[in-house]
């Protein structure tokens, strides 16, 4: 037990200081390593928030875009997931198609994009909201149904079966029956995928090209061009990107322990 | 419960109209356009064969990417398998804030990749930075080592790991806390060590579940941009340089869209045969 607590302090320290160190950066409190030994410099302030939006007069606006383009993303990536995990989930001889799923969850948005971004200049759905939304989906959606696929099989088909006879139809089994009954997974893969779109580079950098803009582009413009940020202002930025996928965790931290990868497999009773 | 034919394609058709639209259709029609001069800044358009896949090969600049990106998931994923695996063990049973910390340690994950890398930016620098006021202390003072030609790669690795391993904990642990506890018993009740404990009795256990999250981590690895990007931008030299970093730049930088697409589809192939061999794995277990 002692070695067990051990090993999560050293974890704990490991994970969690980097990210100390940049919060209090934020709030203006910085190292000075100009002074043997090392001291501390700079008083709480809040200033540095405020130096985000001069740094980048967009910023408030690209968050805004960040959180309703996740949200939209992760909305419609259940939506077109859960009906087909549902299927897959209650088809025989599906167990070799499911990690189908996950090598395409696995692979890399970079194998894609050129072409995407090609096919979406042609309709018209560059540096557009929608084209965004569309394409980020379509990312996290493999991956969301492998794991909605597992929770609806870990279901007994019973429900569905009694509900038949009492005639309900597929769409009553799966929005009414089924749906309630997983529905803690399907929070818990909603929040996990909003998590992912949030933090996407690759597919709005290539769709985009200033006219709509989400905050990973533009830290990454913090940065390639050259005119890089004040550390306490950067950090105020990550403070910032941080914060509504943190809430979001944490009031459905809950759920998310529900969230798991694992299937069971196949059932051979049917 | 029996899903007709009708049925099933009711229920998979929006999924697969986005898939098609915005993932499988765009790779594919990309497949297809590295066999010819496709550019869309160019008008002709002729057929080439293998000629844009013998380009990039050719090239020293992808070679070296190929090395690095090879050593980065060689380095990168074991690691944030035994960390992820080792968070995960020490969580395993349970205890007061349990919840909290499993929370806590997903933080890291939560940060964006383009964030972590503009975080370690700062952290491995000297103005700022955490190695330098730790090392302080001692008299010491760095130079960032993300300028060092040697030391550039293994720092890169370094921070992706950090980034990654509490999420492979946060997967990994669901199928450790399955573990029914007279396994862990019995295996204690024979006097094996702790470590042969997890070896006899977690491992076998969470093959399945293991076997997924690997098959993640590699995809992830092997399409390492972000990070990367905000670190080095592929430097110094091109000690850090990984495919889709050469594979973006060919395509939007230098206006080269053969190579950057055929370079992409060579990352691409690489998942594809590395997800044949995992999707033989996992059918396996069934039989």
């Amino acid at each position: 037990m002692k070695a067990r607590a051990g090993v999560l302090c050293v974890v704990l320290a490991v994970f969690l200081v980097p990210l100390a160190w940049t919060v209090l950066a934020a709030f203006g409190v910085v190292p000075d390593n100009s002074t043997r030994p090392p001291s501390w410099s700079g008083s709480f302030s809040l200033e540095h928030f405020a130096d985000v939006g001069v740094a980048e007069p967009t910023f408030w606006e690209e968050l805004a875009t960040s959180t309703a383009a996740a949200a939209a993303a992760a909305l419609i990536t259940i939506a077109v997931s859960y009906p087909a995990a549902y299927a897959l989930a209650r088809s025989r001889g599906t167990n070799g198609l499911a990690p189908v799923f996950v090598v395409l969850a696995s692979l890399p948005p970079m194998a894609y994009v050129i072409p995407l971004s090609d096919l979406m200049r042609r309709a018209h759905l560059l540096d557009t909201f929608a084209g965004i939304v569309l394409s980020e989906a379509a990312v996290t959606a493999p991956f969301a149904v492998y794991v909605l696929h597992g929770a609806v099989r870990q279901l007994s088909p019973e429900w569905e079966e009694a509900a038949l006879l009492d005639g309900a139809g597929l769409w009553r089994n799966l929005m009414l029956v089924a749906l309630p009954l997983v529905a803690p997974s399907v929070v818990a893969t909603a929040i996990v995928v909003f998590v992912i779109d949030w933090n996407l580079l690759l597919v709005p950098l290539v769709l985009t090209s200033g006219e709509i803009k989400t905050v990973p582009v533009a830290m990454s413009d913090f940065f390639t061009f050259e005119r890089e940020l004040e550390w306490p202002s950067a950090a105020a930025a990550l403070v910032i990107s941080l914060v509504p996928v943190a809430i979001l965790v944490a009031l459905f931290h809950r759920a998310l322990q529900r969230f798991t990868l694992q299937t069971p497999a196949e059932s051979s009773d049917e | 419960m029996r899903l007709s034919r009708r049925d099933r394609v009711v229920l998979c058709a929006p999924l697969a109209i986005l898939l098609a639209g915005w993932l499988v259709g765009p790779a594919v029609l990309g497949l297809l356009a590295t066999f010819t001069t496709y550019s869309p800044f160019v008008t002709a358009t002729r057929f080439v064969a293998l000629a844009n896949y013998a380009g990039v090969l050719q090239d020293p600049e992808f070679a070296a990417a190929a090395r690095n990106i090879v050593l980065f998931t060689a380095l990168a994923v074991p690691l944030e398998l035994i960390a992820g695996f080792a968070i995960a063990c020490a969580l395993r049973e349970p205890m007061r804030g349990r919840s909290a910390l499993r929370v806590l340690l997903l933080l890291p994950w939560l940060i964006s990749p383009i964030g972590s890398g503009v975080m370690w930016h700062y952290l491995l620098g000297s103005t700022d930075g955490i190695v330098d006021f730790v090392l302080g202390w001692f008299g010491v003072t760095v130079t960032s080592p993300l300028g060092d030609v040697r030391l550039a790669l293994p720092v890169v690795v370094a921070v992706e790991v950090w980034r990654v391993a509490p999420f492979a904990a946060f997967l990994l642990l669901p199928g450790l806390v399955a573990i029914p506890r007279e396994r862990w018993d019995d295996a204690r009740l024979s006097g094996s060590s702790s470590l042969q404990q997890v070896v006899a009795v977690a491992v076998p256990a969470v093959r399945p579940l293991l076997l997924t999250v690997t098959m993640l981590l590699i995809g992830l690895a092997l399409g390492s941009f972000d990070v990367v990007l905000i670190l080095t931008g592929g430097g110094p030299g091109n000690a850090t340089l990984t495919p889709a970093l050469f594979s973006y730049s060919s395509a939007f930088a230098t206006n080269d869209w053969p190579a950057g697409a055929a370079s992409a589809w060579l990352i691409a192939a690489a998942v594809l045969v590395i997800g044949g061999l995992y999707v033989r794995l996992a059918s396996e277990r069934d039989e």
